[in-house]
């Protein structure tokens, strides 16, 4: 979580500085339950599809910082080689698809990828995790795909992070259900509901819905209760979330929160979250200046292939 | 008694025949409308084919175990006339016409298109898409050349003109690359030879001449003045080189109708240099002597023959090769009366002269006819730069320069 | 032996895909233990039970699904019920699969089976031809097979290649188009390359899918008047043989490029556009292009038979080309 808010914080100011290409997406507020999901899975062996504001999860899993600060500063080396960035970015046969902007689309990849292995006779003891947000619980992807989940009654934990906006849209204008939790019911999947600010709270709920997956209970939806801290993206400055909101138990920062129940727990002490903090922000400017170094993609030396197979590869 | 087919049904997309299965009736039996009379299979499912209305089975035209396209007439029924209007099916072999108006119900809740008032719409003519496919402007006619035609031509090295002689038989006259394959292989049968580079050279520059729209005019010049100066130097400087001196002067009095023009610009000439027409073996050569008009007689002459000499020879020097804002061509001397020479294609003007003829020629003073030596002088010039008018004018100065030549 | 159908040709393929290779699985509507709308996988659950699979009605997670199975190492094959119904995973197939070599360097080996174009009184959702709509977009590789034979051998070329296959079968020919052979070995070309299915001389008629048939009457027709009229088929539209087709206007000088397929752009516009951009100079006519109607296809079949391209409507433009 710590290297997660260390590094996007990085990431916006350097996006303020002009040094971003493109948009710059960050996800303060759901680290906890970004981290929860992440810390649960193991990389190469589950499947984690990650969304946008899931840099806690990321780090959890296993992906390198330098895929981040090479895809955000556009270097060549990053895992798109500058074709795509930002956070649509991933090693899919380590079980991390790269993400399409497209809200919803990436759960039905998890779950064909679920599939497959069901189908090769390797989905003992896996779980495949996808992250939406509540914008993206209204998109028809998102029905088909947990729908189509859960008739082939795969192990797939769906976290849904409600941060109470997507973009500008808040959630009266998003679902008219009483939680979206419900509908997990009409899916017929195991339903649950965490307070996503609750880093505690979030681990215990979140590796429960994981273990029932693994053992066979099916599809689970999480849904995690948090507040956007930022904008939707970092062009964007939230002036229409309402200050009683911001106020509100909703709108705390998971960040503060864990440390109180980690120190008062007993778990840390405060200079070792302060090392954990100092060492963060090295690896970050480690990541950093060494993607900033880097080259950019070169149009001249780009193959311009689109095509895998061989064959076509050659025409084109 | 009218008929009614029993028909096999279109089952299903894609479906091309079924195969009977069963036939549940014989010939004979009374049906009713909507009763399954047979029972058919296809890849996908077994189903029945049902009557139309009632009536009796005719005849069974199918086998139980083979198959039939969709639209197979199955078997007939007979059916009453009553039956076929109470069913509104189309009977063949009625003995009268029903009439079937369509009446429309005015309490009719309204279509989804609009009809106009009083009843169905006499239905449109459907056209087939092929509308639109006309030969796109400009794209035929006898001067119209495709990509594929111009290719080819650059191939085998031709120009428009070389492909005059052939009736296009593509839209509107023009030729296709059909036409000339087929012309050229009939040309391939006859010997030919090929042309040689001062051929080539003279052809190309004739044809670009060609382009422009070119106008002749002459007038008889009296050479009496001019035979007897002429008699009287030594040595004895050629015809031609009066004219080419003559027209020189002429044209600095008058540099407007030797203007070239390019586009909308006119260019006027740079200087009266002047180019001679020489005959050489298989075409033409054009050597120039420059500011002609600044020179006299016997300051050209010299130059000049050596400049024909040189041509004859085919060793123009560089100096003398183009710039020329005319030329002159002396066809006289190979007796030719008269002609219509075509200018350089850089120049606007050439000058020519027939052979002198001894003429009668009425005399105002003498009030008789006189023996006069005459000869035609040709002036053929761009009509875009020069009109009649103005090439008249020329000629006449021409004229009244060549009855002085001591002037010259 | 029998005689082969184009459906037949599809069902073995898929049959001998299955068999051959434990990769391969079939996910669509009705797919199973039916056999599909068309009977395209008759028998095959039978046979392999657990990868012959029944899906919901959900063309968005279906597509989804096959590009996580894809980079699981499968090689899934989508049956879409109609090609209509693709545009409901629109996005799937031209943003997921489409894009996901290019932006991962982790090629996406799915095929999409498409029923399309049009039979009498199939109406505007069953008819749609969509080979132009894919093609579009960078990525995908779109076949459209004309023969029994090629209804056989690229479908299976479809599966093996690395990348994702939109696989446009005609569902017109599904039951009507028969031959004696499944396989031509001595003939079989691959994915990306045209077939002169007629040799000509005085026009090159260019079609894909059914219109091959449609233009080969039409030649037919032709060649009583004296003309002799070369078909091309060009069995996919991506990649398109270019060089097959300049070859052939390089023979005849003249080009009807034939579509079923709605006018805007598409195919028929690509073929054009390319002949008259490499091979100008070949041409001693306007290229010329005959597509259906710019409405959606109607359902009666006496609208339906005047909105795509005839025998009547090819044969009038040929002879309209012919004469420019």
């Amino acid at each position: 979580m710590v290297t997660a808010r260390t590094l996007e914080s990085k990431l916006a100011s350097l996006y303020k500085a002009g040094k971003i290409v493109g948009g710059v997406y960050i996800g303060p507020g759901q680290e906890a339950v970004s981290a929860s999901i992440g810390s649960c899975l193991t990389w190469d062996h589950d499947i984690f599809g990650a969304l946008i504001r899931d840099q806690g999860g990321r780090t959890a899993f296993g992906e390198p910082m330098l895929d981040a600060t090479r895809s955000y500063l556009g270097s060549i080396n990053g895992p798109s080689r500058g074709r795509d960035g930002n956070i649509h970015r991933g090693h899919p046969t380590e079980g991390l698809p790269a993400m399409i902007s497209h809200l919803g689309a990436m759960i039905s990849v998890v779950a064909g990828m679920l599939f497959a292995r069901r189908i090769q006779g390797r989905l003992d003891g896996v779980v495949g995790a996808a992250s939406v947000g509540d914008g993206a619980s209204s998109t028809g992807s998102f029905h088909e795909a947990m729908n189509l989940a859960a008739v082939e009654n795969l192990p797939l934990v769906v976290i849904l992070a409600n941060n109470q906006f997507a973009y500008s849209t808040p959630t009266d204008r998003q679902f008219a259900c009483r939680s979206l939790v419900d509908r997990a019911i009409g899916y017929g999947i195991a339903g649950h509901e965490v307070d996503g600010t609750d880093l505690l709270a979030s681990l215990e709920v979140v590796s429960k819905a994981v273990n029932d997956a693994r053992g066979g209970g099916g599809p689970q939806l999480v849904v995690a209760n948090l507040l956007r801290l930022s904008g939707h993206g970092e062009h964007d400055d939230a002036s229409y979330v309402p200050e009683t909101l911001k106020n509100s138990s909703l709108g705390r920062d998971c960040m503060a929160v864990a440390e109180q129940q980690l120190l008062a727990a007993g778990f840390l002490t405060e200079p070792e979250i302060e090392e954990w903090k100092t060492e963060a922000a090295e690896e970050v400017q480690t990541a950093v200046a060494l993607a900033q170094q880097e080259a950019a993609p070169d149009p001249f030396a780009d193959d311009w292939i689109v095509y895998a197979s061989p064959e076509l590869a050659e025409e084109s | 008694m009218p008929e009614v087919p029993i028909l096999m049904p279109q089952l299903g997309e894609s479906i091309a025949e079924a195969t009977i299965i069963r036939l549940n009736v014989t010939v004979g039996d009374e049906v009713v409308a909507d009763q399954e009379v047979i029972e058919v299979e296809t890849n996908k499912a077994t189903m029945d084919v049902t009557t139309l209305c009632g009536g009796t089975v005719r005849e069974l035209l199918v086998e139980e175990g083979v198959s039939y396209p969709i639209g197979t007439v199955l078997g007939l029924l007979e059916v009453t006339e009553e039956e076929a209007i109470r069913t509104g099916v189309q009977a063949t072999g009625t003995t009268e016409s029903s009439e079937t108006t369509c009446e429309p119900d005015e309490e009719a809740p309204r279509a989804h298109f609009a009809t106009p008032e009083g009843g169905a719409r006499e239905p449109r003519k459907v056209e087939p898409s092929i509308r639109g496919l006309s030969v796109p402007a400009s794209m035929k006619g006898a001067h119209y050349l495709s990509p594929r035609m111009k290719a080819r031509m650059d191939e085998l090295g031709l120009r428009a003109a070389d492909i005059s002689a052939i009736v296009g038989s593509g839209s509107g006259g023009r030729v296709t690359v059909e036409d000339l394959e087929q012309f050229l292989a009939y040309v391939s049968t006859w010997p030919c030879g090929q042309a040689s580079p001062m051929r080539l050279s003279v052809a190309d520059s004739m044809r670009r001449s060609w382009t422009r729209p070119l106008a002749s005019v002459g007038r008889p010049v009296a050479l009496e003045n001019l035979l007897d100066y002429r008699r009287s130097l030594d040595p004895k400087p050629p015809l031609t080189i009066f004219l080419l001196r003559a027209f020189g002067k002429a044209l600095a009095e008058q540099p407007a109708s030797a203007g070239y023009l390019i586009g909308e610009q006119i260019i006027p000439p740079r200087a009266f240099d002047i180019g001679v027409a020489v005959q050489v073996e298989d075409g033409v050569l054009v050597p120039v002597l420059r500011r002609v008009d600044t020179r006299t007689i016997a300051e050209l002459m010299e130059e000049y023959l050596d400049l024909v000499r040189k041509a004859r020879e085919r060793r123009v020097p560089e100096e003398n090769i183009g710039g020329g804002i005319a030329t002159v061509t002396n066809f006289g001397t190979f007796g030719l009366m008269w002609g219509t020479p075509i200018p350089l294609p850089s120049e606007t003007l050439i000058l020519g002269i027939g052979a002198g003829v001894k003429k009668p020629v009425w005399s105002q003073e003498k009030g008789s006819f006189i023996p006069v030596t005459e000869a035609d002088l040709m002036l053929t010039f761009d009509h875009r730069v020069v009109d009649g008018g103005g090439a008249g004018m020329l000629l006449n100065r021409l004229n009244e320069l060549l009855q002085e030549p001591e002037n010259l | 032996m029998g005689e082969v159908t184009y459906i037949d040709a599809i069902r073995e393929a898929q049959h001998d895909l299955l068999a051959a290779d434990d990769r391969v699985f079939i996910y669509g509507q009705d797919v199973g233990h039916f056999g599909g709308a068309f009977k395209a996988t008759r028998g095959l659950k039978d046979l392999f039970p657990e990868r012959v699979i029944d899906s919901p009605i959900s063309e968005d997670a279906m597509i989804g699904l096959a590009v996580g199975a894809a980079i699981e190492g499968m090689r899934p094959i989508i049956e879409m019920q109609f090609a209509d119904f693709s545009s409901v995973g629109f996005n799937q197939i031209v943003n997921q699969a489409g894009t996901h070599f290019y932006r991962t360097g982790v090629p996406a080996p799915i095929t999409i089976r498409l029923p399309s174009g049009g039979t009498p009184g199939s109406g505007p959702f069953h008819s749609q031809m969509m080979e132009s709509v894919y093609a579009y977009y960078p990525g995908l590789v779109v076949v459209t097979p004309a023969t029994v034979a090629d209804a056989y051998s690229m479908l299976i070329d479809a599966v093996a290649l690395d990348d994702p296959v939109l696989f446009c079968e005609h569902k017109f020919l599904y039951r009507w188009l028969k031959s004696d052979r499944l396989k031509d070995d001595d003939e079989r070309l691959p994915i990306g390359q045209a077939r002169i299915v007629r040799a000509g001389k005085h026009a090159s008629v260019v079609a894909y899918s059914a219109m091959v048939h449609e233009a080969l009457r039409a030649a037919e027709l032709l060649a009583e008047e004296g003309w002799e009229i070369e078909v091309v088929d060009l069995r996919s539209v991506k990649p398109l043989d270019t060089d097959t087709v300049i070859a052939s206007v390089a023979r005849t000088g003249r080009l009807l490029a034939v579509g079923e397929a709605f006018p805007w752009g598409g195919v028929t516009a690509e073929i054009v556009s390319r002949v008259t951009n490499d091979g100008f100079h070949l041409l001693d006519a306007p290229p010329q292009r005959l597509n259906s109607r710019d409405t959606p296809v109607p359902y009666h079949p006496n609208l339906w038979e005047a909105h795509r391209p005839t025998l009547e409507s090819i044969s009038a433009a040929i002879r309209n080309l012919l004469q420019l």
